[in-house]
């Protein structure tokens, strides 16, 4: 599969059109999907029509936008008008998009080609693609394995060459950890940097849209395109964006990489060797390694926990059956009716919101979320003062490589706990990017978690981008 | 500690999530233990930070009407039940 740049400078220089760019995308989805199971819906008819729209212009001598006619899938808790987004919930089955979400617009405006909406866990709760109601998304590098999550289907899809990016949200990994399983590249930018307008809200103080793609130069293009203020989004934030894809240095000696202290001490055997190996490979490339401390970084996984099912709680609130939802028409009072209309909702997702509005009764609210907020500001604390010493901070992705389908089932406090290197992510605002280094001994595909300072993407797009290089 | 009175079944019908008595023994045990390995968050000393530190300053975008008419016409055709510009929704109290 080609390369979002390759497409995108094709389609402008007229080498190759949007049409046959759609069509390579379409055909790759028809041969794989029945397997894989990335994409839960298809417009083809739709996307070929925008191809041609596109290669029309360019016939007209208009200039085209950065990402002509390269095709994107986007997770199904994104808003595109007209279409479904069901965030993989029978809460939610038959919901059509009344607007745009702004990732969408700018999408558009950039010429990109939208063909589908990815697979998910339901509501975006979970590491696994395992909760959504379409059946679970297949890891393309073995059809027996998660492929991650929740945005599972999105990485699926840019693994297995059906687009060549994708996109997720990432609220505690949900973009980092599917790239990590699938071996690709995945980037969850800093708090703010994307606005969130018209994507369906799990937990607002962590939840930010993020890239999956096959490369680090497509992944900076994308998030050049995608990041920047929006009226519509209070939380996004009013600063310039670099052009990222244009922002890498010649090399990255003298770069200074943070490596926390004991971070390695309880992981598996292969993956990290192939972490110190990454590490070694990073020193010749003229980095410098410097360990730094974050003593409360161990408690991200609780803490992130307890704070996003809380917000989870009040977030998922308004599928009561009345403006959005399910709505039964049996109950006979109002604790029936909220009852009977959130029937719907999955497992997981019935777990986290009692667990969030537990952490948020009157008589748990100090000794829980309270507690919990305060351990995230000295957890961010903690970064902080390792930035003021790093340009980078460099970690796994997640512990272990794709898992079998259906381990873990009964284990979920073991899922909870291998989110510990990307929710640190969430819990601090940091950026972090996943970036392949290497596979185990069966093959699956191992990533490395680059973090960066507040509004510093560049940093560890540069740090990711040679090191996809030199390996 | 936190469900050290409550339990399961108590938390689901305070949060309004009806549970069958399979799900009900299946988050017993879920919720218990990870409570459990919340608990762990206790002992970490926060006296040196102020709750209000800690509670993000609330966003707020300026309150500035947005006329939208087709937005509006589309949001209210996604009721099933409609009248002269009004969503019918069914009575809840």
């Amino acid at each position: 599969m080609r390369t979002v740049f390759d497409i995108a400078e094709a389609v402008r220089n007229g080498t190759l059109s949007a049409r046959e760019a759609v069509l390579e995308s379409l055909r790759k989805i028809k041969e794989l999907n029945p397997q894989i199971n990335a994409f839960v819906e298809v417009w083809p008819e739709e996307a070929l029509k925008r191809a041609e729209e596109i290669d029309a212009r360019l016939a007209k001598g208009e200039k085209l936008g950065p990402l002509a006619g390269v095709t994107v899938g986007i997770k199904d808790n994104i808003l595109y008008k007209g279409h479904k987004a069901t965030c993989c919930s029978k809460m939610l089955a038959n919901y059509v998009a009344p607007y745009n979400a702004t990732v969408v617009e700018k999408l558009m405006a950039a010429d990109a080609v939208i063909v589908g909406r990815t697979n998910m866990d339901e509501f975006a709760m979970g590491s696994s693609n395992q909760t959504s109601i379409y059946g679970p998304a297949h890891n393309p590098v073995d059809f027996d394995r998660v492929p991650g999550g929740s945005s599972g289907g999105s990485a699926a899809a840019v693994a297995a060459g059906m687009v060549p990016a994708a996109l997720g949200t990432d609220t505690g990994g949900s973009v980092r950890q599917p790239a990590s399983f699938c071996g690709i590249v995945g980037i969850k930018p800093g708090y703010g940097r994307i606005s969130r307008y018209g994507v369906v809200a799990f937990s607002s103080g962590a939840d930010q849209v993020g890239v999956l793609a096959a490369d680090v130069k497509s992944a900076a293009l994308m998030l050049e395109v995608l990041c920047g203020r929006d009226k519509n989004d209070s939380t996004s934030l009013e600063e310039p964006v670099p052009a990222f894809s244009r922002s890498f240095t010649a090399d990255i000696r003298g770069l200074k990489v943070g490596m926390p202290n004991g971070f390695l001490d309880n992981l598996g055997q292969e993956v990290k060797e192939k972490i110190e190996a990454a590490a070694e490979k990073l020193k010749q490339l003229g980095a410098e390694l410097v360990a730094v401390d974050l003593p409360h970084a161990k408690y991200s996984a609780p803490c992130y926990y307890i704070i996003t099912s809380a917000e989870a709680s009040s977030n998922l609130a308004r599928f009561d059956g009345i403006r959005y939802g399910y709505n039964d028409k049996n109950a006979k009072d109002l604790t029936e009716q909220y009852e009977l209309d959130r029937a719907p909702f999955g497992l997981e997702v019935k777990k986290r919101i009692i667990i969030g509005s537990t952490a948020l009764r009157a008589e748990n609210y100090k000794a829980c979320y309270l507690q919990a907020v305060k351990v995230r500001e000295l957890i961010k604390q903690d970064f902080s003062a390792a930035f003021k010493k790093v340009d980078v901070i460099l970690t796994p992705t997640s512990p272990t490589t794709a898992f079998t389908l259906g381990a873990h089932k009964d284990n979920p406090l073991a899922v909870y706990l291998a989110d510990l290197y990307t929710c640190q992510g969430n819990i601090g605002g940091l950026a972090g990017i996943s970036v392949p280094c290497g596979n185990d001994k069966q093959g699956l595909p191992v990533g490395l978690q680059f973090y960066g300072p507040i509004l510093q993407e560049e940093k560890i797009l540069n740090a990711a981008y040679h090191f996809e290089k030199a390996l | 500690m936190i469900l050290e009175k409550d339990n399961a079944a108590r938390c689901a019908r305070m949060a309004k999530i009806r549970l069958t008595p399979a799900e009900t023994a299946l988050y017993e045990d879920q919720m218990k233990e990870l409570f459990a390995w919340v608990e762990q968050l206790s002992a970490v000393d926060t006296s040196a930070v102020k709750e209000s530190a800690a509670i993000r300053a609330a966003y707020l975008r300026p309150d500035t009407p947005v006329t939208d008419e087709s937005l509006a016409q589309t949001l209210v055709g996604q009721f099933s039940d409609q009248k002269d510009h009004c969503v019918k929704v069914k009575k809840v109290l």
